[in-house]
């Protein structure tokens, strides 16, 4: 009795939510298989694209996992964090990402009767990690190194790199032809770590058979003033220069202020003005330079004086396009027209203006230091040039790990199939509670798999079977099996050339696992009533529900602090 | 949007705003949006072929827009859906890349998205559907490239072009006099050409319209048309060899850009102010006299002072004459655009042999006509018709014919038209569907169903017995093994399209095949469609 007399002491703010215990923990459980429900359909070559419409009207078709799960616009905090793994696959090797929000998911999944069951949660998460250690080893083990082959080997390899990569995109009825692009492209680049160097550009209309690589850089033809078609549009070898200036009669200075008490010398102020921009351009041409880009505007009198003496000019080049010029030619930006050398000034084989599509194209092709690539996107829509964008990204970081780290697994699930069956054996091995951790952990592996079929509409059980069957034989010989997209069987994706750079597996399974141990080891939700606000009616509709279901008060789901 | 409940039938609330969020998932998704892909595709599909009916679109600001063309169409209709949208793009971009064949894309893409419904309902994953199109779309390309024909054209005998143009502009509005203008298109065309480049810059020609008159009055004018007058009326009306300085600078006294104030503080000083500035005057009329010119035409104005001096010297002059068209000017006439007075030389200026001023009719409108340039790589269609409307139309219809021919000289490969490549297509998908394995085999047999309803609706159109016709027409083809024969949409009385000349160009079909089969790939792709309930 009398502890009802004793004033409750009030800890947290008004309003504030807090949730706490197993419940909370199964609960959270539930939100992020919610979310890898969302992605799950996407993954694999069957995989299907979603379309995603936002509040200010942009639509975005992609089958991209990160892309989409930027794109749900997440609050759940527990499931936030499976957007980000899913970016942070994204960043550090470009592909992956549906796989990493689908074994988080999946660990989470089969850990989740445990959690009900009373198993202390770090005991799962301790298990957990061990697997992971595990399986990475595996996979360094597994992994089959291309090192040390001759160029023209190494390319075919890395064009089935990315093969592997694209085969799941819309742009997979061409996953050979834009391979070889993307591979070229990144060699064409060389190893140093700038991937702003390859250009994409989007030009809407033809088919994507007609998208096509400049071993150099295109960009699309600048705002032009009167005289620019009198300009010649080619040129073999030129001279290119490159300025950050404008090329304009314009005030010298902003507020400089000219006070005349003769008028006769008003012809002279005049002069003196016109004699700077001249001075300007004169020098431009007598650096010898054929095509004059600039960041700047060029305006028409430079055009007409450019197009006077056969000398090419672009104003309003955009930086990006203007450095990677600048790397492919080999020249350097000039912020002054005073003594122009010889070694600033940059050359290509062919400098050209053509026409793709409806737009005018400016080409440097054939550049001399050759670390630039661009490469030209066609396609039917905007919505399906913006995706072979995103899936041709993926295949350009695909490409740039399998070349730097030079190993690669059977792809297809074969490699899960055979992290699950080292583990599943590994178990066995274990006496205590952890035997059985271990073993759900491989279960969870076995999901890349299953949702390959599940997505390509075959009997996942069955297709299973057989894989398991294949990868325990003694011998070893089934390992590289993996699911047979075509057919409904299993076949060796090692042999059929559907090959992942081990990076992605071993960062795939790396981020799931961290990311499922890191939800497993939250019991407690405090959420602030200001952040909850703009959803407050959002929540507060959710704690009707809350107070319906109360038939367990004392798992102490929900309690409300006031 | 209900994306999870727990056990307990609660919600969780993982998306922003998820209330107001509608999402359609799996097959429900692809059939909505197969039902928007073909909804935009029923309404061109009665715009198709010779005897196809055209569309008025009324803007939100009123304007009436009548027209055949189907990226026109589908861009004044501003649809919402987004599904429907891609379909706009597909025409849009068909538009971009070809210029002709808009609509046949869009009808392209309505069947297969039909054929596609059907396959889904039979249990077929959408992916192997799509893959399938795929596979028939590389087919039906290769087998174009089998039954196109090389064209053999030179400057001097542009029959063939002519022709290939005459099929575009058959199902215009303007077919009334198609020969004539499809004879203009190509006569343009090859005047911008550059033949061994195979480079055509449509930009050189322009394209001008005037109501009034009717449309056989359209001309092709080796020049440039502007749409001005002299800047005095007492100037001559027509000048012969003229001299043109082609001026970016203004009449009037030259501003330093940099702030300037002249003190003036004494009467002598004024003067001396106001003696200069006549001066300039005298002198930069006098600068274009010494060089020879005998027309100025500036991109600036010139005040009253100027524009008296010019007339008292015998200088004729236009005045505020646009950027574009001052270059068209200097590219058709051989000069160069000249920044400043002192840069004028002899050589700078562009030439034409006949420069006149010509009014229309009873109106006003006076325009200023300058042919038989140095240079007549700048050409100007001219289009006369009875009212806006009719000259809109006419501009789209001209610029598909300058497109075709454009194609034509890139790729002088072309393939017969009314249908008859179509129904070819269709017959050799249809015979290559047998030797695939799989499930695939039903979705290339489907491509070629959806080929075939090109041509039914080409018939239909032309109000004839479509499956009748068709099978006659695919049975003639199988029994002659000669992929001429198409649809007599026009009643000549053969259906050889060969002997009609009714040609498209290669390029232009391969490109409707190959976009139709990548945007339903596209639309068949989609099995989830997340968005803001409001729409």
């Amino acid at each position: 009795m009398a502890s009802m007399l004793q004033p409750q002491i009030i800890l947290l703010k008004e309003g504030t939510d807090t949730s706490q215990g197993k419940a909370q923990l199964v609960s959270n459980i539930n939100a992020c298989t919610a979310v890898a429900d969302v992605v799950r359909t996407t993954l694999g070559p069957r995989g299907m694209d979603k379309l995603i419409h936002d509040d200010k009207g942009n639509v975005t078709i992609s089958n991209d996992g990160a892309t989409i799960m930027k794109l749900l616009d997440i609050v759940h905090p527990a499931a936030k964090i499976l957007v980000d793994i899913a970016k942070s696959q994204d960043s550090e090797v470009g592909d992956g990402t549906t796989t990493v929000v689908l074994l988080a998911g999946e660990f989470l999944k089969e850990a989740k009767p445990f959690v009900e069951d009373g198993v202390h949660p770090q005991n799962l998460i301790r298990s957990y990690r061990t697997a992971c250690n595990l399986a990475i080893v595996k996979i360094k083990e597994l992994a089959v190194s291309i090192e040390g082959k001759s160029l023209e080997e190494k390319k075919s390899l890395l064009a089935k790199c990315a093969a592997t990569t694209l085969s799941s995109k819309l742009i997979g009825g061409e996953k050979e032809f834009f391979a070889s692009m993307v591979v070229d492209a990144v060699i064409a680049i060389g190893s140093e770590d700038r991937l702003n160097m390859i250009g994409i550009k989007k030009v809407p209309g033809g088919n994507m058979r007609d998208s096509f690589l400049v071993n150099g850089v295109a960009f699309k033809k600048t705002f032009s003033y009167a005289g620019f078609e009198q300009q010649p549009k080619k040129f073999t070898n030129p001279r290119i220069l490159l300025l950050n200036i404008e090329l304009e009669l314009k005030s010298e200075k902003e507020n400089a202020e000219i006070r005349l008490s003769d008028p006769s010398q008003y012809q002279s102020i005049v002069d003196a003005e016109w004699n700077i921009i001249y001075d300007k351009l004169d020098k431009c041409v007598k650096s010898g330079a054929k095509v004059v880009l600039s960041r700047l505007a060029i305006g028409d009198l430079a055009t007409q004086y450019f197009a006077d003496r056969d000398i090419f000019c672009a104003g309003r080049v955009a930086e990006e396009d203007l450095n990677r010029v600048a790397a492919a030619t080999g020249g350097t930006i000039q912020t002054s027209v005073n003594n122009i050398i010889d070694e600033v000034l940059g050359t290509c084989e062919v400098f050209e203006e053509k026409q793709v599509g409806n737009e005018r194209f400016n080409i440097f092709s054939g550049c001399p230091s050759g670390r630039t690539a661009t490469i030209v996107l066609r396609g039917g829509a905007d919505q399906f040039i913006e995706e072979a964008e995103r899936s041709l990204h993926d295949a350009i970081m695909i490409v740039r790990r399998a070349l730097k780290n030079s190993t690669v697994v059977a792809g297809g699930g074969a490699i899960d199939m055979e992290i699950s069956r080292y583990l599943r054996q590994h178990a066995r091995t274990i006496a205590g509670k952890s035997q059985l951790f271990i073993n759900s952990y491989a279960k969870a592996l076995e999901v890349i798999p299953r949702q390959l079929c599940d997505n390509a509409g075959f009997d996942a059980t069955d297709v299973l079977n057989k894989l398991r069957h294949k990868h325990a034989l003694p011998s070893g010989e089934g390992a590289p099996y993996g699911v047979d997209i075509n057919t409904g069987g299993i076949a060796d994706s090692f042999a059929n050339f559907v090959w992942e750079p081990s990076v992605v597996k071993i960062n795939a399974i790396n981020a799931a696992t961290e990311a499922a141990c890191l939800i497993l080891s939250v019991d407690e939700t405090v959420k602030n009533p200001k952040s909850e606000s703009a959803q407050g009616e959002a929540a507060a509709s959710a704690m009707g529900g809350r107070g319906r279901g109360g038939g367990f008060p004392g798992r102490g789901r929900g309690m409300r602090r006031r | 949007m209900a994306l999870a409940f727990d056990e307990y039938g609660r919600p969780f609330i993982i998306v922003k705003e998820q209330e107001q969020k509608t999402r359609l998932r799996g097959i429900e998704a692809q059939k909505a949006n197969i039902s928007a892909g073909k909804a935009v595709a029923r309404i061109l599909r009665t715009s198709l072929g010779p005897k196809g009916m055209d569309k008025m679109l009324q803007s939100p600001d009123g304007d009436v827009t009548i027209t055949n063309d189907g990226a026109t169409i589908l861009e004044q209709m501003d649809v919402d859906n987004q599904i429907a949208k891609l379909m706009v793009e597909l025409s849009r971009s068909q538009d971009y890349e070809i210029g002709d064949g808009t609509t046949g894309v869009v009808v392209m893409a309505g069947a297969l998205l039909e054929q596609a419904e059907r396959l889904l309902e039979r249990g077929i994953h959408p992916i192997r559907i799509a893959e399938g199109y795929e596979m028939a779309s590389r087919i039906a390309v290769e087998h174009l490239d089998h039954i196109a024909q090389k064209f053999d054209f030179g400057p001097t005998n542009i029959e063939p072009l002519v022709q290939t143009c005459m099929t575009t502009l058959s199902s215009k509005i303007v077919n009334r006099c198609k020969r004539p203008l499809a004879e203009i298109a190509v006569k343009a065309v090859l005047s911008v050409a550059d033949l061994e480049r195979k480079d055509v810059n449509l930009d050189l020609i322009k394209v001008e319209g005037k109501v009034g008159g009717k449309l056989e009055d359209t001309e092709l004018v080796y020049g440039i048309t502007v749409d001005k007058d002299m800047s005095h009326p007492q100037m001559p009306k027509k000048i012969e060899d003229a001299k043109i300085a082609i001026l970016t600078c203004p009449f009037e006294p030259p501003k330093p850009k940099t702030k300037h104030k002249v003190d003036i503080d004494t009467v002598e000083k004024f003067q001396t102010l106001r003696q200069q500035e006549q001066k300039y005057f005298d002198d930069m009329v006098q600068k274009c006299k010494d060089v020879g010119a005998t027309l100025v035409i500036c991109q600036w104005g010139f005040d009253d002072e100027a524009n008296h001096l010019l007339m008292h010297r015998n200088l004729p002059a236009v005045r505020w004459v646009g950027g574009v068209e001052l270059e068209l000017i200097a590219i058709a006439t051989g000069g160069r655009i000249v920044p400043r007075f002192q840069e004028l030389t002899p050589e700078k200026l562009g030439r034409a042999g006949l420069v006149r001023e010509k009014s229309f009719g009873t109106t006003k409108d006076k325009m200023l006509y300058i042919e038989h340039c140095a240079n007549s790589r700048a050409v100007t269609i001219f289009i006369r018709g009875g009212n806006k409307m009719m000259i809109e139309e006419t501009k789209r219809s001209i610029h598909d014919a300058l497109c075709v021919a454009r194609n034509l000289i890139r790729n002088n490969s072309i393939v017969y038209g009314g249908g008859s490549a179509e129904i070819s297509c269709s017959i050799a998908v249809e015979a290559a569907a047998d030797k695939y394995p799989g499930v695939e085999q039903y979705a290339i047999r489907a491509f070629a169903d959806a080929l075939d309803s090109v041509s039914i609706a080409l018939a239909e159109n032309s109000g004839l017995q479509p499956i009748e016709t068709l099978s006659a027409v695919k049975s003639q083809q199988i029994k002659e093994n000669n992929p001429h024969f198409g649809i007599d949409c026009n009643d000549v009385g053969t259906n050889d399209m060969r002997e009609q000349n009714v040609f498209e160009t290669l390029i232009g079909k391969q490109q409707q095949i190959l976009l139709a089969t990548q945007v339903v790939k596209m639309i068949l792709k989609i099995d989830d469609v997340i968005s803001p309930s409001d729409y």
